[in-house]
């Protein structure tokens, strides 16, 4: 959060600094005016009405952007911690081929069938999206299963992030019952006597069982309501509440940061650490800071922020033209961005 | 942890941030692969598979077979391993629900600092065996073949019944001589005609007992069939 103060003080020195901004806006509109224009600027709009500053200067998104974007993932993540963002992934892909589907899908026990039938054989890309959807399906609990093993091994549920272990829990709950409700819309044999058989399990459940029975088969009996409450359930309710909870889980992923690997120590320089760990540590966030923000708004001159001038400062202001250049002719492409930053971060370091 | 641990923690943790690297363009990076090989592998999946279409869903004929889907195969299995049927309810409900608030209320009873999973051997080992046993009993269930086929030898009267069973699923649930499942969801019926009587059997079959699916579709005719067949096993 510390960074917002710290771009509007540089929108502000970019004004004052840049002559061609300057020279454009009216002086008589004073500051605000200086700043959206700024803001215009580097968000590519260059007419009067500047939608994306109006919008920004009521929600802040770009500050939110930005503060997420650059917030620190600790030292040592790794691999790993790609399952979550995996699963987010495809449970994505699950609500878009869901869409696509819903389109061509008639949730009424006569004409489900057919419908799938028409889908799967004569709608453009029909069994294609429909594949995308079964299979989908199938990766999402793996990956699922994965993320939270990941999260189990690694002590990621314990202090401070015990709600975000209940939440996960929840969305595993949901993501199976989303399993349980889609199988049976294709509504061919298979999925018509394992849904049975699965409302019977349910059933023999011990007090609410028989109540939750019947109210997912709408009734006593497997009837023509059961299908369309299925649907109901798979398309809107389930989903939405996945929806939520992921977005809750997101929540505090950001706001308490996601662990390191356990076995990561912080005291234990390795290599060309320094020895100093914690002074090092300050400076090479000011270097990487830098480096964001010089590629989200194409390599602004960014005057260091007060609060965070100290030692370190002096190395920072020396590597700071070599980031720049690189974050500027870069920035289309992350994956040689990342790589020369990478390198050029352990210049710094060993300078420092 | 107490109150110094928590602190511990939370004082390390700033640290190791400092020294990580920015989300944007480190974390995202690999985040960004990682979906890519996702979508790869579900592109892949959908392109080679496809998506068939079983025969239509069919109350009157019950030709098929009972299977969920692979990921549900472990708690389909749970319930063959578990076979009086008084205990079924534990098999279905319990278990399944005493793990999941097992599973949610984790954080609350594993309360210790350690996080190395070789230094807290107890929840490491636990959740190994976890893994193992899931995956054990999920290929257990993908194996189980779903046989539709009675060898016995029948009297011809009783040869339709015979057919019928043997077609409508009863042997992914229940064992009939050699055949089917043992040890499965639902009782031997290998001498089921000498322990209850033909129209106990019928009801059975019509209403279907506990986690059994109703037959009442089969229809009168092929419901006295098959219950004229049971009852002719002793
Ligand atoms: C999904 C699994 C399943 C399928 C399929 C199934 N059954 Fe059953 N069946 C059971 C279970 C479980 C019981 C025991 C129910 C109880 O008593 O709680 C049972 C009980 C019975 C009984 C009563 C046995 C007794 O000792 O009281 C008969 C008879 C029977 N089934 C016949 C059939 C026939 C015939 C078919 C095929 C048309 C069939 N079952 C299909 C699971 C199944
Ligand atoms: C729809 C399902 C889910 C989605 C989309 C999701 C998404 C994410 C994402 C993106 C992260 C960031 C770190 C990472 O990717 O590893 C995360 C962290 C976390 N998730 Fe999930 N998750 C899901 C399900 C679960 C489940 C089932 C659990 C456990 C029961 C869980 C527990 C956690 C925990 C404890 C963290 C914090 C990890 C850390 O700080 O290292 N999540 N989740």
């Amino acid at each position: 959060m510390k960074l917002l103060p710290s771009r509007k003080k540089k929108a502000e020195a970019d004004g004052s600094e840049n002559g061609e901004v300057e020279a454009v806006a009216k002086p008589t509109r004073g500051e605000r005016a200086a700043q959206a224009k700024q803001l215009a600027t580097h968000h590519g709009t260059q007419s009067g009405i500047d939608v994306a500053g109006w919008v920004d200067s009521r929600t802040n998104a770009t500050g939110i952007f930005t503060a997420m974007m650059s917030r620190h993932v600790p030292k040592g993540t790794n691999w790993f911690y790609t399952l979550g963002s995996a699963t987010m992934f495809i449970f994505a892909m699950q609500a878009i081929t869901g869409v696509f589907l819903s389109m061509y899908y008639t949730p009424s026990a006569t004409q489900a069938y057919a419908s799938i039938t028409h889908l799967t054989n004569e709608v453009f890309m029909g069994e294609f999206v429909r594949g995308l959807h079964k299979w989908g399906a199938s990766l999402m609990i793996i990956l699922i299963f994965l993320h939270m093993a990941r999260t189990f091994f690694f002590g990621a549920y314990k202090y401070p992030r015990e709600l975000n272990w209940v939440i996960g829990v929840v969305l595993l709950i949901l993501t199976t019952v989303m399993g349980l409700t889609g199988y049976l819309l294709p509504f061919d044999q298979r999925s018509f006597w394992a849904t049975i058989v699965a409302n019977n399990i349910t059933a023999s459940g011990p007090v609410v069982g028989p109540y939750l029975a019947d109210f997912l088969r709408a009734g006593p009996d497997f009837s023509a309501t059961t299908l369309s409450r299925f649907y109901a359930l798979h398309m809107m309710v389930v989903p939405g509440l996945i929806g939520a909870l992921i977005g809750a889980h997101l929540f505090f992923v950001v706001k308490l940061g996601t662990t390191a690997p356990p076995w990561v120590r912080a005291g234990r320089p390795k290599g060309s650490r320094p020895t100093e760990a914690v002074a090092a540590g300050v400076a090479v966030e000011d270097l990487d800071e830098v480096a964001v923000n010089g590629a989200v708004t194409v390599a602004d001159a960014e005057p260091p922020a007060e609060a965070e001038v100290d030692a370190a400062e002096a190395e920072e202001v020396e590597a700071k033209p070599a980031e720049e250049t690189e974050a500027e002719t870069a920035a289309p492409e992350p994956a040689e961005e990342a790589a020369e930053e990478a390198s050029s971060e352990e210049d710094g370091e060993v300078n420092s | 942890m107490n109150a110094r641990e928590k602190e511990e923690y939370l004082r390390e943790y700033e640290i190791l941030k400092k020294k990580g690297k920015s989300f944007f363009p480190y974390a995202i990076m690999k985040d960004s692969v990682m979906m890519l090989v996702v979508a790869g592998v579900l592109i892949a999946m959908s392109i080679i598979m496809g998506a068939e279409q079983g025969p239509k869903a069919d109350p009157t004929t019950t030709t098929y077979v009972p299977r969920p889907e692979w990921y549900f195969f472990y708690l389909f299995e749970l319930l063959r391993v578990i076979k009086p049927p008084a205990l079924v309810p534990v098999a279905t409900i319990g278990i399944p629900t005493i793990c999941m608030v097992l599973l949610l209320l984790l954080p609350f009873y594993d309360r210790g600092p350690e996080r190395i999973p070789w230094k807290r051997p107890i929840a490491t080992i636990t959740g190994i065996m976890v893994i193992i046993a899931m995956a054990l009993l999920t290929y257990k269930g993908a194996v189980a073949g779903p046989p539709t086929e009675i060898d016995l030898p029948t009297a011809p009267q009783y040869e339709k019944g015979k057919q019928i069973v043997a077609q409508s699923g009863c042997l992914a649930c229940h064992a009939i001589g050699e055949n089917g499942a043992h040890g499965g969801l639902g009782p031997d019926l290998t001498e089921i005609g000498s322990k209850i009587p033909r129209e106990a059997i019928k009801q059975s079959v019509t209403i279907g007992p506990g986690i059994m699916p109703s037959f009442k579709g089969l229809g009168n005719e092929d419901l006295n069939a098959v219950a004229d067949y049971l009852a002719s096993l002793d």
